[in-house]
């Protein structure tokens, strides 16, 4: 019992943090005490204090503006992504477990090769094709994490195509796509939000891995990664420059994993 | 999945903050081996297939030139023992030192010479050098001791392209048997090659048989290839590292805290530059490129990025003895800069593709530097980073770039800074016959004061057009333990000479 109370409150913890990051995303411009790409170069490396709350970086750019700007980009990233993620792995999932067999076999074969690739390498080769930026890595991460999705939506068509109501229905003369919107969707959803919030958290690192190697977020466009990159260069003489991004980053990876996890008890009969 | 909060994805954030690289074990025993950072992989071992620092950095310690420069940078005898210049300066005869071994036994002979000088100038080697030995028409070898080169036309930069890392002597035995320059190196120089582990470390071990009597005095360098800063630095303090080449100034107040540690500050030959494309429409406009290098503060990029140096108004390294100053013509003034853009009329919506080299952070930091600066005069300028190969063929060879930041390197005679500007054909894209002709002019020109009036009206034209932001030449601070001796730079080459080094 005690278990699972203090899984809500870390639940509503997470619920509120990742609310207030969402929120600060959306009102940076006024809140930020700074322009994020400001330089005042007189005001390198300062510690935290009155004039720059977190401290300031080597190009005398506010930490504090940098970060709450920096989380326009993982947040754009992880929401883009994900949805490309999502749609695109449930239409190749639904017609995987609705199609017949050999086609099934086809694209699913596809989709287990990507799957077999390391995803941080699979995205740097698709950002080295595409190019270096934002929208070519939302676009590869995208891509990178349908399988996790087509796999799931599969598995649950196949589960869901067999159940009496469905066939039912079918009997009765239901056309295909009533079927899936009224019968399959629906019943799918759960799962797949239980997947894209674990799969958001993943996205958020891959942005700031890629943002690190300089095939992300271009300067001076604050980033956590981008920050990181900067930050480890003088971890000696302002260690805050990579402490404050770095903190940020991991709870926010920790917030979508704790609420990726309290969904999938929820929704799971077996766990309850 | 369950009660599994992803702490793989939680922990990857964490680690994202920590430098990534290792510091080398202290090997035991090893008193004599000088332990020195190196900040990458040489792309070869082959001095005439490549044209990178890292490479020649590394050969210098394992090959030797005909003549080298010493620390005043004048040129003298190495394998060469003297040599004389025909009158119409078309011949040259070099006797070598006698008595030299390669390490693999050989002994130097003319035919070793020949044969080098046939490599770098066959179509098959494509040494990216091979046009320095352009003017070489043929090889005589009298004896073994003398070679004679015959060069179609005079070539005032010779011997400072046989001075150069280019310039190694190689074994003929080893080409004419297709020997694997690339990995393993055979030269005459004062250390051998042991082994070269890739991102690892590369070791060179004393040749007791070097023709320098009393070189080299350490047993053993070791190389180790360690590209984080930060591991540069702490390896430095801890005493794993004994010397590392370039520090940056933001270092500099830990390492001269440390009272085991000195830092030498030194300038370099280095020509930092923001490169402008004067092919595009905006930029071809002589107006715009004077408001650009009228809105860089260029000491402070200096400073803020490149760890301080001096400004330099042309296309010549600031301690060039061909260097001339014209750093008044386009000084600091944002205002002037404002109306000269006003006046050439740069639309509103313009934008430039400021594009840097990803791996040369220096580069990176002044080119977020000159955006900041450039915005502030009206301009939009984005930044756009690329892997160095894809620098080298899109902005250096296609020139499909607006802006770009980076530094050319030293070369011992100015030709090799200058051969090929107001040509079209240059990353710049340029164009100023007047300029070409001098340059060509002066490369032809043998006997200093006339060669120097060629290249003061060249530079003065390259000042005025300015086809760069000049920013200057920066300083390098080599930092080493309490222990090391007389450690080397080779002037405006940037390569290390062990030979002199000493642990104490």
């Amino acid at each position: 019992m005690r278990g699972r109370r203090s899984g809500k409150t870390l639940f509503i913890l997470a619920i509120f943090f990742l609310a207030i990051l969402g929120a600060a995303a959306l009102a940076a411009p006024w809140i930020a005490p700074h322009n994020p790409t400001a330089q005042d170069l007189s005001r390198r490396f300062s510690p935290p204090g009155r004039q720059f709350f977190l401290g300031s970086d080597d190009f005398g750019r506010d930490l504090l503006s940098r970060i709450i700007f920096g989380s326009r980009s993982a947040l754009l990233v992880g929401i883009v992504a994900v949805s490309i993620a999502t749609l695109l792995g449930t239409i190749v999932g639904l017609a995987a477990g609705l199609a017949p067999g050999a086609v099934d076999n086809l694209l699913m074969l596809f989709m287990d090769s990507l799957l077999s690739f390391p995803t941080v390498l699979l995205a740097i080769t698709v950002v080295s094709l595409l190019g270096y930026g934002l929208a070519q890595v939302m676009l590869a991460i995208g891509v990178i994490y349908s399988p996790v999705f087509a796999r799931l939506v599969r598995a649950e068509t196949l589960a869901i195509k067999t159940e009496e109501y469905v066939e039912a229905s079918r009997s009765l003369g239901s056309p295909l796509v009533k079927i899936v919107f009224r019968h399959i969707l629906p019943n799918l959803a759960g799962k797949v939000i239980v997947q894209g919030s674990v799969t958001f958290a993943l996205t958020v690192v891959i942005e700031a891995s890629l943002s690190y190697l300089g095939l992300g977020t271009q300067p001076p466009t604050p980033s956590w990664g981008l920050m990181l990159k900067d930050a480890r260069n003088y971890l000696v003489q302002a260690p805050w420059m990579a402490l404050y991004p770095g903190l940020i980053l991991a709870l926010t990876v920790l917030c979508f994993n704790i609420i990726g996890d309290t969904l999938s008890e929820r929704l799971n009969p077996k766990l309850r | 999945m369950k009660r599994s909060v992803n702490f793989a994805a939680v922990l990857a954030a964490l680690l994202l903050m920590l430098p990534a690289g290792t510091l080398p074990a202290k090997g035991q025993g090893e008193a004599k081996a000088l332990n020195f950072a190196l900040s990458g992989n040489p792309d070869t071992l082959d001095p005439h297939k490549t044209a990178g620092t890292l490479t020649f950095q590394t050969l210098k310690s394992v090959y030797d030139t005909l003549v080298e420069p010493d620390q005043s940078e004048k040129l003298v005898p190495a394998l060469a023992e003297r040599w004389e210049v025909s009158a119409d300066g078309l011949t040259w005869t070099f006797s070598l030192r006698q008595g030299v071994l390669f390490h693999n036994g050989d002994r130097l002979t003319a035919k070793d010479v020949k044969a080098t000088f046939e490599r770098i100038k066959a179509k098959e080697t494509a040494s990216p050098k091979a046009n320095e030995f352009a003017a070489i028409s043929g090889i005589q070898i009298p004896n073994d001791a003398m070679v004679v080169i015959k060069l179609s036309q005079p070539y005032a930069p010779f011997l400072a392209t046989l001075a150069s890392g280019w310039g190694a002597i190689l074994p003929k035995s080893l080409i004419d048997s297709g020997h694997d320059f690339a990995a393993k190196p055979v030269g005459t120089g004062p250390f051998k090659l042991v082994e070269w582990v890739r991102d690892s470390r590369i070791v060179l071990e004393k040749n007791p048989g070097y023709w320098l009597k009393g070189a080299p005095k350490l047993e053993k360098v070791i190389m180790n290839i360690i590209p984080e800063r930060a591991v540069q630095v702490q390896g430095l303090l801890s005493g794993q590292i004994d010397a590392v080449e370039f520090v940056d100034k933001d270092d500099l107040k830990i390492l001269e805290a440390n009272p085991e540690v000195k830092v030498d500050k030194q300038l370099t030959a280095l020509i930092l530059v923001m490169g402008i494309n004067c092919s595009n429409p905006i930029l071809q406009d002589l107006r715009v490129r004077q408001a650009l290098n009228y809105a860089v503060d260029k000491q402070q990029v200096l400073d803020v990025a490149y760890g301080g140096g001096k400004v330099i108004g042309t296309f010549m390294d600031v301690s060039n003895a061909f260097y001339k100053d014209f750093t008044g013509l386009y000084p600091y003034n944002p205002e002037k800069a404002k109306s000269l853009l006003q006046e050439a009329g740069v639309p509103k919506e313009a934008s430039f593709d400021l594009v840097l080299p990803q791996n040369y952070e220096l580069h990176v930091k002044a080119g977020q530097l000159i955006q900041e600066m450039l915005t502030r005069v009206g301009l939009n300028v984005k930044i756009k980073l690329v892997d160095w190969p894809t620098w080298l063929s899109e902005v250096y060879k296609a020139a499909k770039y607006d802006l770009t930041v980076v530094g050319h390197t030293g070369k011992l005679d100015p030709d090799g800074t200058l051969a090929g500007y107001g040509k079209k054909d240059r990353y710049v894209r340029w164009e100023n016959p007047r300029a070409a002709d001098l340059i060509t002019q002066a490369a032809k020109t043998v006997g200093g004061e006339n060669r120097k009036k060629l290249y003061d009206e060249a530079l003065e034209l390259m000042a005025r057009e300015v086809p760069f932001v000049y920013l200057g030449s920066s300083y390098r601070y080599v930092a080493f333990r309490k222990s090391v001796v007389d450690f080397r730079m080779t002037p405006k080459l940037d390569t290390f000479d062990f030979r002199w080094t000493e642990l104490k």
